[in-house]
């Protein structure tokens, strides 16, 4: 049995600066930044702005219940500080696991992407085989009947070392029914949780239910 | 006045005079001769390599044996990057050969993606393709497109043969004809100097006004630490494909035909050279 430990992450993929995202998140007025996002026709369906937007909004939740997502611009200060005495307890019976999941913006497809890795303390990393045994059978089919592709390793665009990605190319086609729901029903989405909760839990990352009721409160 | 489809054919058969030596530590049953091959710019190190991997492992014995990689001056290679790249951003400024090491242990999983098979880079050619296609079209050319036509483009670049890879990508170069070029224009900035790997932003080849936009409004935009004012002593190269384009350039341009066969124009930025 392995003791999981997650880190998680949001990214901006941009140049712009932490205070350049917090004005950009609350001098537009919020319900526009809605508006923008939901408008088929507009030029960017899920700007980056939007982007940031949503992901502002899931990392104030994240922030009330204590799961762990931390927004990030660089590089800088990114190694993972280790609670040692969560360490030694865990390591005399079993094995940690570090596991890390971000969330970028592609620019290219206009979507958010999943990167995530998992490896053993001493930096060994598991391979894709290795994290999928701690996935659900069900999720497997699904993953591979699913319209979001394939789980591939990539080049992290920020950090540049090795990380599993959840093909970005169908996000836009797996999302569009929610977002198109939701106009009907008139009812608000936060489009990070709702995208991050159909396909973190494919690669051992599910999300808390509280989320959801976060994001119908939003506004 | 060269033609621009010479250009194409120059791009495409750039060749990069390679010396490939096996790492000191490896154990060998004999001694291992230097492999000498003239490396393809557009293609990948897994693609080409196959006969330095045979070469070296005739001295090999097979449990000595793991994935290959490749390093140059201490920096393990991407071989997940055209080939062309990797030598303007590390080594355009020393002396030919480039000299490079194999290694057959010590796989360095923090820092390199895994090649497990030729499947694997076709994987990766065609993903970049695809993105390619997100940024000028929308994906709906390369959506349009049937699987053999991705296979042609494929193939085209394995078995490098540029009139079967060109049938297929001269569709990717089009645009319609009520506009003055793509959607945005895809492409990537390295610097060895920054902590990314690499600049990738949305970039439209024309201005609001009609204008093209030029190599040099690309920079400013993107990467303005690159670009010195006039008066000022030059800093940096831009290369493309080992030349300098004139700033002037239309982006456009650039993109129809010093991209790299995924569709990217790939630049690096290094220090400019003291000769």
């Amino acid at each position: 049995m392995w003791t999981v430990r997650c880190s998680l992450t949001f990214f901006l993929t941009g140049a712009q600066t932490a205070e350049a995202i917090a004005s950009a998140a609350t001098t537009k007025d919020p319900s526009s930044l809605v508006q923008l996002s939901y408008s088929m026709e507009e030029e960017e369906f899920f700007g980056e702005q939007t982007f940031q937007h949503y992901c502002k909004e899931f990392i104030k939740h994240s922030q009330q219940i204590g799961d762990g997502w931390e927004w990030r611009t660089s590089k800088e200060a990114f190694e993972l500080p280790l609670d040692d005495s969560e360490v030694t307890e865990a390591a005399a019976a079993t094995e940690v696991i570090k596991y890390e999941y971000h969330v970028l913006y592609s620019c290219s497809y206009q979507v958010p992407v999943l990167y995530f890795r998992a490896s053993f303390l001493d930096g060994r990393p598991l391979s894709l085989k290795d994290i999928w045994e701690g996935v659900g059978e069900c999720y497997k089919t699904r993953l591979q009947q699913g319209p979001w592709d394939t789980i591939t390793q990539q080049e992290h665009p920020i950090l540049g070392q090795p990380f599993f990605v959840l093909h970005p190319c169908r996000t836009t086609e797996l999302m569009s029914p929610v977002v198109k729901n939701s106009r009907k029903i008139n009812r608000n989405i936060n489009y990070i949780t709702s995208w991050l909760s159909i396909v973190g839990p494919v690669v051992g990352l599910p999300l808390p239910l509280s989320y959801a009721r976060a994001s119908s409160q939003d506004e | 006045m060269t033609d621009d489809k010479d250009v194409l054919r120059d791009v495409w058969f750039g060749r990069i005079p390679t010396c490939f030596t096996l790492y000191q530590d490896e154990i060998t049953e004999r001694e291992a001769e230097p492999y000498y091959l003239l490396l393809p710019r557009v293609s990948y190190l897994t693609l080409v390599t196959d006969k330095v991997k045979k070469h070296f492992q005739k001295v090999m014995r097979q449990e000595d044996i793991s994935e290959i990689w490749f390093e140059y001056e201490g920096t393990p290679l991407k071989w997940h990057y055209p080939i062309g790249l990797l030598f303007d951003l590390l080594a355009s400024s020393s002396a030919l050969p480039w000299n490079i090491t194999v290694h057959f242990k010590g796989f360095p999983e923090k820092d390199l993606l895994h090649c497990p098979s030729k499947d694997a880079i076709e994987a990766h050619f065609m993903s970049c393709v695809k993105e390619a296609d997100a940024l000028k079209h929308k994906s709906q050319v390369i959506n349009e497109m049937q699987k053999k036509d991705h296979k042609q483009l494929w193939m085209g670049l394995h078995n490098d043969r540029f009139d079967q890879f060109w049938a297929i990508n001269r569709k990717l170069m089009e645009y319609p004809a009520e506009e003055n070029g793509f959607r945005y224009i895809p492409f990537r900035i390295y610097q060895t100097t920054t902590e990314r790997p690499f600049i990738q932003k949305l970039f439209r080849p024309v201005a609001t006004d009609g204008q093209l936009h030029t190599l040099g409004d690309l920079l400013k935009e993107v990467c303005p630490s690159a670009v010195v004012p006039e008066d000022e002593e030059k800093q940096n190269q831009v290369l493309i494909h080992g030349i300098e384009p004139m700033l002037e350039t239309p982006l456009q341009w650039l993109s129809e035909h010093l991209s790299y066969p995924d569709n990217f124009l790939h630049i690096s930025i290094i220090p400019q050279p003291t000769d």
